[in-house]
């Protein structure tokens, strides 16, 4: 059942699996931005946001609802049925230091 | 009655047709004053569909002068103003769109000290900014000014945009606690930006004033709208307040305003 097409385009750490769940313990279903998703890497939230082809330094991450702290991101685990956000911060801004 | 001309009962029709705005919430939008900060890319078109759409009393914060890379998506401005007052060139186009508005000029820096005076003669806040110190300067003012904001960003392909009423619903600090460290986050100018997707953004924080005005449907409260051009997408994210916020939260840490040094004091914060 299940297992459908590789997620090239990132880094085929995903499988989008449709609303299949995972077909084994290989595989995290998660809920990324709203897409539900098999996740084959790492099981931390550095890993996700990498395989992802997201930059940790823009990123904030919520899982859950709740807003984690970017120094906590390597230690942070994912569990099946996470939920996961990415909010950036836009605003231009930051302008760099000299 | 409605204090409506002729001339303006016409300019509005398409408006006042909708059954749920109406003379009545024409009347509303020309009664209303809104503070629009920065004439960039947000600003330009939040700016232009004010103006447009008849609110009565429109203020500009902007002591940038348009410059020609301005231009690809600072669409209030147009070649012949490079050079000149960005505010003034936002508020001379906004009198020929629309004659029956009143526009003020702030040509200057919002600090600590100059927020809450100005804030303070408007009903509503657009951010349009594109540095994070006066981002969160004007966070922290509306929401202890319990004031309602129309906050947003844009960056490349992407802009976020999310409505805060001051002090009852999520703020910007319940989702992004603390601005970037310095240099973390590039600019625009650094990252570029694709000109339309501040015309999108910047007419969905119009859209949100417009609907605050006239009472008609549910504003962007306690939720953040995430746009991505690159894939043409939406993402909402459920944003309640948040109790550990240092602004709204329980344990409020920052209780007067602070201004973060991003190390550049002598550039002038421009708009996106
Ligand atoms: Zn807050």
């Amino acid at each position: 059942m299940g297992e459908t097409g590789i997620n090239s385009e990132k880094t085929g750490m995903l499988s989008s699996g449709k609303d299949a769940p995972c077909p084994g313990p290989a595989c995290l279903d998660l809920v990324v931005q709203g897409k539900k998703i098999h996740y084959h890497g790492t099981r931390n939230v550095l890993s996700l946001l990498e395989s992802q082809g997201e930059n940790a330094v823009y990123a904030n991450v919520r899982i859950n609802g709740e807003v984690l702290r970017r120094r906590d991101f390597e230690n942070i685990a994912l569990n099946d049925g996470d939920e996961v956000d990415f909010l950036y911060y836009m605003g231009g801004g930051a302008r760099r230091q000299p | 009655m409605f204090n409506l001309s002729e001339e303006e009962i016409l300019r509005y029709s398409r408006h006042i047709i909708l059954s749920e705005v109406g003379g009545a919430g024409q009347q509303k939008l020309k009664d209303a004053s809104v503070l629009v900060i920065g004439a960039g890319g947000l600003g330009s078109p939040a700016l232009l569909y004010l103006a447009a759409a008849g609110v009565g009393h429109v203020g500009i914060v902007e002591d940038d002068i348009v410059d020609i890379t301005n231009l690809q998506r600072q669409i209030i401005h147009t070649t012949a103003d490079v050079g000149r007052p960005k505010a003034r060139s936002a508020s001379e186009t906004m009198k020929q769109i629309n004659p029956h508005i009143e526009v003020d000029e702030h040509q200057q820096r919002l600090t600590k000290d100059n927020i809450f005076e100005i804030i303070d003669m408007y009903g509503i806040i657009v951010d349009g900014v594109d540095n994070f110190p006066t981002r969160y300067l004007v966070n922290d003012a509306c929401v202890m000014k319990k004031k309602k904001l129309v906050e947003a960003g844009i960056l490349r392909f992407m802009g976020l945009i999310m409505s805060i009423s001051g002090a009852e619903t999520a703020c910007y600090r319940c989702v992004f606690e603390e601005p970037p460290p310095p240099g973390t986050v590039p600019t625009c100018a650094e990252a570029g930006v694709l000109g339309a997707v501040a015309g999108v953004v910047g007419t969905l924080q119009a859209t949100e004033v417009l609907k605050m005005i006239t009472g008609v449907g549910k504003p962007l409260y306690n939720r953040l709208l995430q746009f991505d051009a690159d894939e043409l997408r939406f993402h909402e994210v459920k944003a309640p307040r948040n109790p550990k916020c240092p602004v709204c939260g329980d344990n409020r840490t920052i209780t007067e305003l602070v201004e973060y040094d991003y190390t550049c004091e002598s550039q002038a914060p421009s708009s996106p």
